[in-house]
């Protein structure tokens, strides 16, 4: 498990991937920081906050995290290295954990980018440090949530790209779950409504960057990523024997 | 020791592994040969646990490899048809990498990416990006990464292919030098390949076994009908009673005018060829035909090959005839449906 988790690794930061991507991210994040600041009035010094930065900046992941994860199977398929892989005194499940930890420790590495912010904040102003830890707790999650389903759809297709552009599709849809429980129509039928709101994780990140650490929120999001590894693991099996 | 037993894959309705069964001795070398298409890669993945089969088991050193497939797997090397390497990595690193992979012990890695880096000569090129690497070397590489941590059982699928002339002739070597410590099952559809490396043959077409043996039975058990090619001067008639009454000729099959009365005959044989060549000769001879040419066709193994594939497979089994039936029935619900 541990040389495949290495391997990851290497392919990212062995390579410009993993820098250009936190980079994209800094930037992104820099922009919405910037724009914050240039927001702050005279009279109302508060409106600016870390957390509800970060909320804009989860719209980034859409387009972050499937590029991400998107060679994480298609790749191994593509140069017939999956064989290789399969071949190996090493389980599937194996396999797939150690592929999720690699792209968690890059998701973690852009994170701790962005941490940059703050402390120059901290050097000037104030920084309400419990929130933020809570921000970064449910901003986690959250990716962590994305990296899985980004997996999933991967191990899907043969193509990156196709990976890609499928896993962009999927979370931007996965987005609007919320909004879309909101609407008049689906207002009509309140226990629908509350079954499609349940699966919304953009109320479940409000909690986290209002300060809340709620078990039910972190219930969620560890269901969905056990969820969808799973999901990695059956595509997975399922193309072998489906092959041919 | 390895034992295939009753093999079979589906590919949908299409039956691409037909109830193979075979066992790899202990340092024994098993030729796979079959035209293309006939099952072998199948069968190999099979047998190396990447493609899942649908029915029969595979054992391992005792190991069954659906069961227990990470014991069974650590007994095997296998070298697929495209060698799974990662263009982005360099040699040394990507061997390193497999070495984890196979879980060679920490201490032992680094002689043993030397060790086999030496055995196929890749030494020079271990700070290369495998993307950069020509096909053969990329074939070397693949190889090295399936000798690591010095599997009991090695698994070739065309070891051969792309290499140039030179190269062929070391990796045949290396084979058959691993035959000291392995059992080796490799594939081919270069029977002169087959011929040099191999201790027995297996023979496969659609799917199903033509013959397991060793070459030199093979090609003995073809010998029973040899063709005798005789080109004689003399009168036709004459040559032909003397050549037909000939005891072990069974069939003149052609007989061909050369002009100026020279004429060819082919000649089928059964028994011991060289006494009947002796005799026809001697006959010949002293009726008075003079004898300008004589040769027997000797079946090598291309074309026990040939004739092994192209032979007709009889249907007689009832579990032939069974495995059929699915088959039949499921095309008779399709075509109910598409109606």
């Amino acid at each position: 498990m541990f040389p495949i988790y290495k391997k990851e690794l290497q392919s990212f930061f062995y390579t410009p991937f993993a820098y250009a991507i936190s980079a994209l991210f800094m930037l992104l994040f820099s922009l919405s920081f910037s724009t914050g600041i240039a927001q702050i009035e005279e009279t109302n010094k508060w409106a600016f906050s870390f957390t509800e930065m970060f909320y804009s900046v989860i719209l980034y992941f859409i387009f972050l995290l499937p590029i991400l994860t998107m060679r994480t199977f298609a790749d191994e398929r593509k140069n017939g290295t999956e064989v290789l892989l399969m071949t190996s005194p090493v389980s599937v499940a194996k396999i797939v954990i150690a592929k999720f930890l690699a792209n968690i420790t890059v998701y973690l590495f852009m994170l701790v980018g962005t941490s940059f912010f703050p402390i120059i904040t901290a050097m000037k102003g104030e920084v309400v440090v419990s929130q933020l830890i809570c921000a970064y707790i449910g901003i986690f999650c959250w990716g962590t949530m994305y990296i899985a389903i980004g997996m999933f759809i991967s191990a899907l297709t043969e193509s990156a790209i196709l990976a890609a552009i499928i896993g962009e599709v999927v979370m931007f849809a996965l987005l609007f779950i919320d909004d879309f429980s909101n609407t008049p129509f689906i207002s009509q039928y309140p226990k629908l409504q509350s079954v499609i709101y349940s699966f919304a994780a953009q109320p479940r990140f409000a909690y986290f960057s209002e300060g809340f650490i709620r078990l039910s929120d972190l219930v969620f999001f560890a269901s969905a990523i056990i969820v969808f590894l799973a999901w990695t693991y059956i595509a997975i099996e399922k193309r072998r024997w489906n092959r041919g | 020791m390895i034992t295939i037993d009753n093999l079979t894959k589906y590919y949908g309705n299409n039956r691409a592994v037909n109830h193979i069964s075979f066992t790899i001795n202990d340092n024994e070398i098993l030729g796979f040969l079959g035209p293309n298409g006939a099952g072998k890669s199948t069968t190999m993945n099979m047998i190396a646990g990447y493609l899942p089969m649908s029915d029969g088991k595979v054992t391992i050193y005792g190991s069954d490899i659906t069961k227990e497939p990470v014991k069974a797997k650590k007994n095997i090397g296998y070298l697929p048809e495209i060698p799974p390497v990662y263009p982005d990595m360099k040699v040394k690193e990507y061997l390193s990498f497999c070495a984890g992979l196979k879980q060679v012990p920490m201490g032992k890695r680094k002689s043993e990416i030397e060790r086999v880096m030496g055995l196929l000569k890749i030494k020079d090129m271990e700070g290369r990006l495998i993307r950069n690497l020509s096909k053969g070397y990329k074939q070397r590489v693949g190889f090295a990464q399936a000798l690591l941590g010095n599997p009991k059982f090695l698994i070739l699928d065309e070891p051969t292919v792309g290499l140039d002339p030179n190269q062929v002739a070391e990796v045949r070597a290396i084979i058959k030098d691993l035959k000291k410590e392995h059992s080796v099952i490799f594939s081919s559809h270069i029977l002169s390949e087959v011929s040099a490396v191999c201790d027995r043959v297996i023979i496969i077409n659609k799917g199903e076994i033509r013959a397991i043996d060793t070459i030199e039975n093979l090609e003995k058990s073809f010998t029973a009908s040899r063709v005798l090619h005789i080109k004689v001067k003399g009168e036709q008639d004459k040559a032909a009673s003397i050549i037909g009454m000939t005891d072990g000729v069974t069939n003149i099959n052609s007989v061909d005018s050369d002009g100026d009365g020279v004429y060819s005959f082919t000649v089928t044989l059964e028994g011991d060829s060289d006494k009947i060549r002796d005799n026809i000769m001697s006959e010949c001879i002293s009726h008075g035909l003079s004898i300008l040419e004589i040769y027997t066709d000797k079946p090598n193994l291309e074309s026990v090959f040939i004739e092994l594939i192209n032979r007709p497979v009889k249907k007689s089994g009832l579990q032939e005839l069974l495995d059929e039936t699915p088959d039949e029935s499921q095309k008779t619900t399709a075509e109910k449906e598409e109606k």
